[in-house]
């Protein structure tokens, strides 16, 4: 790290004439940091060992709050949805968002500049906003599509309103609304693809899926290694889709995790209980998290 | 044939983008074609009949009368703006200490910072709630401004966009008696204004859109940002929902966003947030 004799130029960045100054600049991320998610994450940990309703005495349980998060039908239903959202966000956005990716990269397609940015709309929406308009595009009597579902002579389906369908529009939403960003990610990377690959793949005849699954996926393996971790840490913490368009509901068809650990603290006031199923869902991150953070070490080695 | 095939070549990925595009705008679309229905006769979903039943305001009327709209507007600007400037100010000031100092334990501290983004934010939420009552932030914007004043991601990726930034201008600032503080604020900060504008546009975004902790933090319906307040008007106006003044309200909250979007779209937005996050 020591720098004294290092030569002049562009080597010799940051030389040690204030210490103080470096520490200063970082100390407000440190200091948040601390506060709001290090000290809450302790106490969330500790209090998953208690019962408590947030306003009365704690009472220590022990390992109860685990045994119970267990046996409970509730959460491992939302468990199940929320691995159903997992794997639908995984199975749709990924590819959507290469091929959207590459079509917005095609100079074959006119008008390139006005599909990205109606392409990006949907980002720009909320989710919450959003949430609400699938729910009226999609209810059973009123809605847009079961008017498109009669039209084609088709029997209305009641979307929202039942147990077998209600995962459905939740994952529609997510997937409609979720593709653009990733989109962008893998955009930018095709561009910096080299482009000499691709004119001497020409000059050999590949044609447009050979130049796809021979030069740019492979080109761009490491963004969707990065896509695909952050897609489904995100995609496990759902909330906002299923609280708008279902509530959960009809029974606990489409309640997510994130939206069963919410209705326990908040609206049932099993603060204690609540922490568990947070730390439940913290476990079965854990895996993937490490994998996020050994992707991002690499990425910002290179 | 040769010529034929040249022709699906280009109509083939032009077919695919238009579909693609029309699935985008089509939820949207929605939003226009029912917020201005008069309520009375029930809504319509057919083109024709929606054109022959008129236009009205009437809805956006509505809209206020249910909720502060105009307060929860203004909750809503101040929290995606002053958010934003602040974030942008301490996660590029942060950036610049990764990106151009050394010191001890800085890739120990970076490393840190790498490892708390990928904690959910959302089990801690109960014990966040209980911080915030403690200091009195619930019902106040300081519970959404102050925590993410300095983010993880924000200040990865400005660490990322000021490490290209020549380091020549920056020793010479220091020889020319520069301090530290105005270096940043007069040489840094100006050469990054590209870093700046994207990473703020993912941030006003980011905050105007948030839903579940304003849910959570403000409760107040005088305190609650648009997203929340909009989220609750299918259940205020009676029994069955009044569609066209829900889509009304939807308009209201998200349509400065997408116009500014689409106004600033020369200045190529969607390029800088593709850059952006490359690192």
């Amino acid at each position: 790290m020591k720098q004294n004799c290092a030569p002049p130029g562009p080597a010799r960045k940051g030389r040690r004439r204030n210490l103080a100054y470096p520490y200063l600049f970082i100390a407000p991320f440190y200091l948040l940091f601390l506060i709001f998610q290090l000290y809450p994450m302790i106490w969330s940990l500790v209090l998953s060992f208690y019962k408590w309703n947030g306003i009365g005495p704690q009472t220590f349980v022990g390992l109860k709050n685990y045994q119970r998060v267990l046996t409970d039908q509730m959460f491992w239903d939302s468990m199940v949805n929320t691995m159903w959202y997992l794997a639908a966000n995984l199975i749709f956005i990924l590819p959507l968002s290469v091929l959207l990716g590459q079509l917005l990269c095609t100079r074959a397609v006119k008008g390139r500049k006005l599909h990205k940015t109606v392409q990006i709309l949907p980002y720009i929406t909320s989710t919450a906003a959003a949430g609400l308009i699938f729910s009226m595009l999609f209810d059973t009597n009123i809605g847009v599509v079961n008017g498109m579902l009669s039209s084609l002579g088709l029997e209305p389906l009641p979307w929202l309103t039942s147990m077998e369908l209600s995962k459905v529009p939740v994952m529609i939403l997510s997937i409609w609304r979720n593709t653009p960003w990733y989109m962008l990610i893998v955009m930018s990377a095709i561009l910096s693809v080299d482009a000499n690959l691709y004119e001497a793949a020409v000059m050999d005849g590949a044609n447009a899926l050979q130049r796809m699954v021979n030069i740019t996926l492979p080109s761009i393996r490491s963004v969707l290694l990065f896509s695909l971790i952050n897609l489904t840490i995100d995609s496990a913490r759902i909330f906002t889709e299923p609280y708008i368009l279902t509530k959960g509901g009809p029974g606990s068809s489409s309640l997510s995790v994130v939206q069963y650990l919410y209705t326990t603290a908040f609206d049932s006031f099993q603060l204690g209980y609540a922490s568990t199923i947070g730390y439940m869902l913290t476990l079965v991150l854990l895996v993937v998290s490490v994998g996020y953070f050994i992707s991002l070490r690499r990425q910002s080695e290179e | 044939m040769e010529r034929r095939k040249k022709w699906a070549a280009q109509l083939v990925p032009n077919l695919c983008m238009v579909f693609f595009s029309v699935i985008a705008l089509f939820p949207l679309c929605w939003v226009f074609l029912t917020a201005f229905q008069p309520t009375d006769q029930g809504v319509s979903f057919v083109l024709p009949d929606i054109l022959a039943k008129g236009f009205t305001l009437r809805n956006f009327e509505r809209v206020s009368e249910l909720i502060p709209l105009w307060q929860n507007f203004w909750n809503s600007v101040v929290v995606s703006v002053v958010g934003t400037v602040l974030t942008l100010f301490f996660c590029a000031l942060a950036g610049y200490a990764f990106a151009k100092f050394q010191f001890p334990g800085r890739d120990m501290l970076f490393l840190l910072l790498l490892f708390t983004m990928v904690i959910p934010q959302e089990v801690c939420i109960v014990p966040l709630f209980v911080v915030m009552r403690r200091l009195g932030w619930i019902d106040s914007m300081l519970s959404l401004i102050i925590p993410r004043a300095a983010t993880a991601v924000g200040i990865f990726y400005m660490r990322q966009y000021i490490s290209q930034y020549p380091t020549e201008i920056i020793e010479q600032a220091r020889i020319d008696g520069c301090r530290e503080f105005s270096i940043f604020c007069r040489i840094v900060a100006p050469g990054i204004t590209p870093a700046l504008a994207s990473w703020g546009a993912i941030s006003l975004i980011a905050r105007w859109n948030d839903f579940m902790l304003p849910m959570i933090f403000l409760r107040d319906p005088q305190k609650q940002t648009l997203m929340v307040a909009i989220s609750q008007l299918p259940v205020s106006d009676g029994l069955s929902t009044p569609w066209p003044v829900v889509m009304a309200g939807i308009a209201i909250a998200t349509v400065p966003l997408l116009a500014a979007f689409v106004v600033l779209q020369r200045y190529d937005i969607a390029d800088l947030m593709a850059g952006s996050t490359k690192g």
